[in-house]
């Protein structure tokens, strides 16, 4: 087995503790940074697919994102100024009035597993705080809103319409939660909807793409 | 029949005279709970976690844990004293006035094992370490199942309720937050504890998931609880009500995530979903009837909404079995 189909594997089984040493060695044995994110991100779209297909459960895909996390940790320094393998960034945050944060967490690590830079708003974000995130951050190709409660699915409308009032060019927006389905989503004017995390970072890459 | 002789008749497996509505048939009670488990107003609870209060109840204040590895948990975890708790004095106070040979005493019992592990260590950690260190957390859960079960019996002492709600939601409005084997391996044995306890004491055990959790509901019956609360339409609740008819109670219904249940909802929508809910649910004859209705101030069941009324009457024209 190849030491990169090792890399691979670990990830997908969310092997954090041996993930460093196995991207070390594939270092070693001649493997490219770039080549070596790309397996784990190959990884995680697996695990993605097996989460939104119901073979794995929020557990076993967090242990996966976590390793993913641990693997990037050794390519970082070798990698540094190299955006080829970028999808940009995405700004994500739980829309105003609302404080649920595991949806957004979620889906936030899958989108990163998929090659995006994360900038996480946290909770209870009003609509003029993601503007100004897409502003002051570099690349920021995605904003990502999420919302748990119905009663909060007004501030989802309004976060959606204030972003596309406010001019950002190249940006789009995806949006998802547990109240939100993707007629609500087309109705407020969002880019793109999500169910789930692992269907999220599948869409986000289809948005920037 | 009144609400009370009505829901007996309905856990006892005769046949009753309407479809009981949990607005109606309960003396919710809330206060001990509030004080041990989920300060509704807000605050620390008793074992020294911040809550937040929302429009729909209150949560742990977000990325503010106590300890994020499971196996400091001894190190972190002190369970309160229940002689200290004030349990007697809140059922004084919320049994003050209660008829109670004509409602149904119901004490909700907030934050079970899986939710109160979250509210120590966020759930990405809990649910980390439900496979990563699977022992460490069973002696969590079974150390925090004795703490519960002492503080059920003092409930039952004070209260004499007929019912105890415990909840814990294990599930996303899509599935299981962890697979069922791991539900059943590390939760499930302190689970089966708690809810033992109840019904040894003669109480009915009445749980609370919501979301899509139809995989254990089976492990739910098989542990002793007659009611599953706010049972949710993203579960083939038909096929439940089938085939556990005789077992389980099914309370819910409402679709509290579709557009009924949206803020601005009319009350013609809102009299349409109870009328579904009576058509589709009712005749089954394990029923309880739950609706949900959001406003902006939050859950009317707490903040109240003049649209309650139209659509119970409307209810209440239609209910009868």
């Amino acid at each position: 087995m190849s030491k990169i189909t090792e890399v691979k594997q670990l990830v997908e089984a969310g092997k954090s503790k041996k993930i460093g040493a196995a991207v070390q060695e594939a270092l070693d044995a001649g493997g490219q940074p770039v080549e070596i994110l790309q397996a784990m991100v190959d990884s995680m779209s697996v695990v993605g697919d097996k989460f939104s297909a119901g073979e794995i459960f929020v557990p076993e895909m967090l242990i996966a994102a976590k390793a993913m996390s641990k693997g990037v940790d050794v390519l970082r320094p070798l990698m540094a100024g190299d955006n080829a393998a970028s999808l940009g960034t995405c700004v994500i945050g739980t829309v105003a009035g609302d404080l649920h944060d595991i949806g957004k967490n979620l889906v936030s690590m899958m989108i990163e597993s998929a090659g995006f830079t994360m900038v996480d708003l946290g909770v209870d974000v009003p609509a003029e705080k993601f503007v100004a995130a897409a502003r002051e951050n570099d690349n920021v190709t995605l904003i990502a809103c999420s919302g748990l409660l119905t009663t909060t699915m007004p501030a989802l409308k309004e976060a959606v319409a204030t972003i596309k009032a406010s001019g950002l060019a190249g940006c789009k927006v995806i949006v998802g939660g547990a109240p939100v389905t993707s007629e609500f989503a087309a109705e407020i004017g969002a880019d793109g909807y999500a169910a789930d995390a692992g269907s999220a970072a599948v869409k986000a890459k289809e948005l920037v793409k | 029949m009144n609400q009370r002789e009505n829901f007996f008749a309905m856990i006892e497996g005769k046949k009753p005279e309407f479809i009981p509505n949990s607005m109606e048939v309960y003396k919710t009670c809330v206060m001990a709970t509030s004080i041990i488990d989920s300060p509704f107003q807000g605050g620390l609870d008793a074992y020294g976690v911040n809550w937040i209060a929302t429009k729909e109840g209150s949560i742990p204040e977000p990325n503010k844990f106590m300890f994020n590895d499971i196996t400091d948990w001894k190190d972190h975890v002190k369970f309160p004293n229940v002689d200290t708790l004030g349990i007697e004095e809140a059922a004084k106070m919320e049994l003050a006035d209660v008829k109670r040979d004509e409602m149904v005493i119901n004490v909700f019992s907030a934050c079970g094992l899986f939710e109160r592990m979250a509210a120590f260590m966020g759930f990405e950690n809990t649910l980390c370490s439900l496979v990563e260190d699977p022992d460490a957390s069973r002696e969590f859960f079974e150390a925090f199942a004795d703490f519960r079960i002492d503080c059920h019996n003092r409930i039952i002492d004070a209260y004499q309720p007929d019912v105890i709600t415990y909840f814990d939601d294990l599930a996303t409005a899509n599935g299981l937050f962890m697979s069922p084997k791991v539900y059943r391996e590390v939760i499930k044995p302190a689970h089966q504890r708690i809810a033992e306890a109840v019904t040894s004491r003669g109480v009915i055990f009445s749980q609370h998931t919501c979301g899509k959790c139809e995989e254990i509901v089976g492990d739910y019956v098989e542990m002793g609880a007659k009611i599953w609360h706010s049972a949710q339409i993203s579960n083939d609740l038909e096929g439940i009500m089938d085939r556990y008819k005789g077992k389980l109670i099914i309370e819910g219904g409402w679709d509290s995530s579709g557009p009924v249940s949206y803020i601005g909802a009319s009350i013609e929508d809102l009299i349409e979903e109870a009328k579904r809910c009576v058509r589709v649910y009712g005749p089954k004859g394990n029923y309880i009837f739950m609706p949900v209705l959001m406003n902006e101030n939050g859950n009317s069941l707490l903040v109240g909404d003049p649209r309650l009324e139209p659509m119970l009457k409307a209810f209440n024209e239609i209910n009868k079995l």
